[in-house]
């Protein structure tokens, strides 16, 4: 791997004045600080840097050291210990919810790490639900030290408490799983003895056999309708509550009165039995079900992602003095302690001290904002520079960036064309469907009496509109497993039909065409006593102290002059000696003053010695390189393509002019974004909003569709609907050809249900289909449903 | 003929351990996550370069 490959690690870019290295199996591999360093030595040094093979996506960046970890102690008193795990004998449990995991190799990474750390049972990742489910020694139990290892690989641990752990999913499927097998099972059983009595009927019977092969199937079948099939019924029965009779209506009346009547027959030695048609109709619908679920199950739940953007805990301040305490007990008044490089854990106010605080985690603003006492804190951002002590004023999901995300959650729910299409026209289907039965039962109950169940029953079956209720399902649910093989993933079921209805895609500038990391396009000096060079040189030597986002633009891998008394002068710049004299970087107004350069294509950055200007430098933040290629193939799938930003509009033009995009927006709060996308849909357009930024979170919700990249914001990722794993922009277009073609499927699916329907239809009710036809026509035409879904697996 | 009427309640008494094995398998969570498992076969860590010492 080399240097311009990025950090081996994390992947971000390696500054050019970093040469550190790690070795692994005796290749060197460049890394971008020391913190990734250490990570990918412990990795190494713990054997495990088969990670590094297997994973899909960049690890997490920089874990914390393991000694500075200390903010985790608190998770080690008795009462804590009790909160957040639970007792079993001599051993614990806990649940963990990890951030920053995206792949296989990550959960494999964790349980081997974990798994070797003395006192542990076990340690089980499921990397779809990000939680850690680990088991310990309760002698000696300390959660500090699992918590401290997992911060240490650069992950973002959070105990869960045990009543936030049980999630209905689990419990869903694990029922779901159960039914499947039940039905399955007892189809193929009832199946069995179904093909002893057909062949009894042929070869002339005897008759306590017969009797016999049918209490066997009456038993078999039992548990299959009363258990398996449970949820149709209740299904069916909430229609009739509701008067909104679902597909569970009719199959339920198919199901019960063949069962019903199967019975009847059984004990009375009746002419017929259809246990193998309820059985067969069962698994079939359930199997549907169980598709469909697991395609709903992909959506992640991310509600846990956005309180790992919180610290674990917080230093209050008592009369006593400090306690650290963990977040979730902090109180509106309390007084906090926040020291340099920690995250705000409420919002508040800053009651003493001064410092900036970095917000971009709301606002999309990389600069961090100057606060003194009397300025108010959000909740997640960070403080840069300075001790400040705060008053919270809100904590929780009363804070602002609770209140973004509950917003973010509301505007998804709220957006049109929510229904997919199966939905749309299952209940008209079913209301014609159950008035066609019934005037097939009552012709025939006039035309032939005897036969008027057995006919009403296979139009019951063979119309059953499973191929139909699978259709849809089928292909989202093989759609989702191929796109996440493609990296990418998909978050929200819906989001393939939008995606493949897009019409126009909506862009944000920084951090997703562009690198989102300024660098220096132009040096201007001023003063001819210096060189560009000693610029640049002495402008790397001043901003090596500070952690300004802007600072690492300057970073050179020369030798740097010799500063002493660096002085970071939060929101202004730094100052520093060099030889003697007083060197200043930063705004204007701090430098030197009055040399003001109207244009707004760059951000200045002034160098300035003693109050004199003397060189500025444009800093320009890049395009991505397959910027370019990605724009145009987006165009070439017949998609319009515009672009807005926060920024500056020359900063915009600029960007618009090199990607040849018309249609662009500048200088846009989040607010106009929204505003932008709603009008371009009430043009009829169907929106897909690609951003990355916090700020972008409530316009991805707004948009049809809308795709984060995974390297974004959290906050972005919680209403994006797809998340674009890795640095490349090219999934944007996969994602829109699969879903097209996902959709051409179910329409295929779809037609072919139909087709099959009103083919079968005149055929049962004519009395051409007895129920065990009907029942294989019925299977059949579902079974052609899920292989014709398949194919999508192979796309490319 | 008539072994059936032994078979097929030995065949019955079967199923019932089987669904009630697979009962016992979803609720002990070997079901919940069907994405890892298949990794892990892959990822047997033959390098352990730091296994022997104790740590």
């Amino acid at each position: 791997m080399s240097r311009a490959d990025g950090c081996f690690h994390c992947a971000l870019p390696v500054p050019a004045s970093c040469d550190l290295t790690v070795d692994i199996d005796g290749e060197s591999h460049p890394v971008c600080c020391p913190g990734c360093k250490a990570v990918a030595e412990l990795i190494r040094d713990t054997g495990m840097a088969r990670y590094y093979e297997l994973r899909d996506a960049p690890a997490p960046g920089v874990g914390r050291p393991a000694e500075e970890a200390a903010e985790w102690r608190v998770f080690d008193s008795a009462e804590m210990l009790d909160a957040f795990s639970e007792r079993h004998d001599d051993s614990r449990e806990a649940t963990i919810y990890v951030g920053g995991m995206y792949c296989s190799a990550c959960s494999w990474l964790i349980e081997t790490t974990l798994g070797r750390q003395p006192g542990v049972r076990s340690a089980e990742v499921n990397p779809i639900t990000h939680r850690l489910r680990l088991r310990f020694d309760d002698a000696g139990a300390r959660l500090s030290g699992f918590l401290a290892t997992l911060a240490s690989l650069g992950y973002q641990p959070q105990p869960l408490s045990p009543e936030s752990t049980t999630r209905p999913e689990v419990a869903e499927q694990r029922t779901a799983l159960k039914r499947l097998l039940v039905a399955s099972l007892g189809m193929m059983q009832v199946m069995m003895f179904a093909v002893g009595l057909y062949s009894m009927d042929y070869q002339g019977i005897d008759p306590d056999m017969q009797h016999f092969l049918r209490l066997v199937s009456f038993f078999v079948t039992t548990p299959v309708v009363f258990y398996a099939a449970k949820p149709f019924f209740t299904g069916a029965w909430r229609g009739i509550v509701a008067r909104k009779p679902g597909m569970d209506l009719p199959v339920s009346i198919a199901v019960g009165a063949a069962y019903a009547a199967s019975v009847y027959a059984t004990f009375t030695r009746g002419e017929a039995v259809w246990f193998d048609s309820v059985t067969m109709f069962v698994f079939f619908l359930t199997l549907g079900r169980f598709l469909e679920m697991r395609a709903r199950h992909r959506s992640i739940d991310r509600s846990a992602a956005l309180s790992t953007l919180l610290p674990n805990t917080a230093t209050r301040i008592d009369e006593s003095g400090h306690a650290v305490v963990p977040v979730s007990q902090l109180q509106r008044g309390d007084r906090l302690l926040v020291r340099a490089g920690e995250s705000i854990p409420a919002d508040g106010e800053v009651v003493w001290g001064t410092t900036s605080a970095d917000e971009s985690l709301l606002t999309g603003e990389a600069r961090p904002k100057s606060k003194i006492a009397g300025d108010g804190l959000v909740a997640g951002s960070i403080n840069v520079d300075g001790m400040i002590e705060m008053v919270v004023t809100s904590t929780g999901s009363d804070t602002t960036l609770g209140t973004i995300s509950r917003l973010s959650e509301r505007a998804r729910y709220a957006r049109p064309g929510f229904v997919t299409l199966a939905d749309r026209v299952a209940s008209y289907i079913v209301v014609a469907l159950l008035v066609v039965a019934a005037a097939v039962a009552v012709f025939w109950y006039f035309a032939d009496p005897d036969r008027a169940f057995v006919i009403t029953l296979s139009v019951l079956v063979v119309t059953c509109p499973c191929a139909l209720a699978l259709a849809t399902p089928a292909a989202f649910a093989a759609a989702g497993s191929r796109l996440s093989q493609l990296r990418l993933l998909v978050t929200n079921g819906n989001a393939l039909e939008s995606l493949s209805r897009a019409t126009l895609a909506i862009f944000d500038k920084t951090g997703t065409l562009t690198m989102g990391m300024p660098r220096i396009t132009a040096v201007f000096v001023i003063d001819n006593a210096w060189t560009e060079k000693d610029c640049r040189l002495i402008a790397a030597a001043l901003e090596h102290a500070s952690t300004h986002p802007l600072a690492s633009a300057f970073a050179l891998p020369d030798v740097l002059p010799a500063v002493s008394d660096e002085k970071v002068h939060v929101g202004q710049g730094v100052s520093g000696t060099i030889d003697g004299r007083e060197w200043r970087i930063g705004n204007a107004d701090f430098v030197g003053g009055g040399a003001h350069a109207e244009d707004a294509v760059s951000t200045h950055v002034f160098l300035g010695v003693e109050g004199n200007v003397v060189a500025w430098f444009d800093l320009e933040d890049e395009l991505r390189p397959d910027a370019r290629t990605m724009i145009n193939a987006v165009r070439s799938l017949g998609l319009d393509v515009a672009l807005v930003s926060g920024d500056n509009r020359l900063a915009v033009e600029t960007v618009a002019a090199a990607l040849g995009i018309e249609d662009r927006y500048a200088e846009c709060r989040p607010e106009d974004k929204l505003r932008i996308i709603e009008e371009a849909q009430r043009r009829g357009e169907r929106v897909i909003m690609i951003g990355d930024g916090i700020n972008d979170a409530p316009v991805l919700a707004g948009a049809d569709t809308s795709i984060a990249p995974a390297h974004g914001a959290l906050l972005a990722q919680t209403s994006a609907d797809v998340i674009m794993l890795g640095e490349s922009l090219a999934p944007v277009t996969t994602a829109v050809q699969m879903a097209r073609k996902t959709m051409r499927i179910v329409r295929q699916n779809l037609a072919w249900a139909i087709v099959y329907n009103t083919l079968a239809l005149p055929l049962a009710a004519a009395g051409f289909v007895p129920p065990w036809a009907a029942a294989i026509g019925m299977s059949a035409s579902s079974l052609i449903v899920v292989l014709n879904a398949l194919r999508l697996n192979r796309f490319e | 003929m008539n072994i059936l009427y032994v078979l097929i309640p030995l065949a019955l008494l079967l199923l019932g351990l089987a669904v009630w094995a697979f009962f016992w398998a979803v609720g002990s969570g070997q079901f919940d996550d069907l994405d890892t498992p298949a990794m892990r076969v892959v990822m047997d860590d033959d390098s352990k370069p730091k296994e022997d010492e104790p740590s």
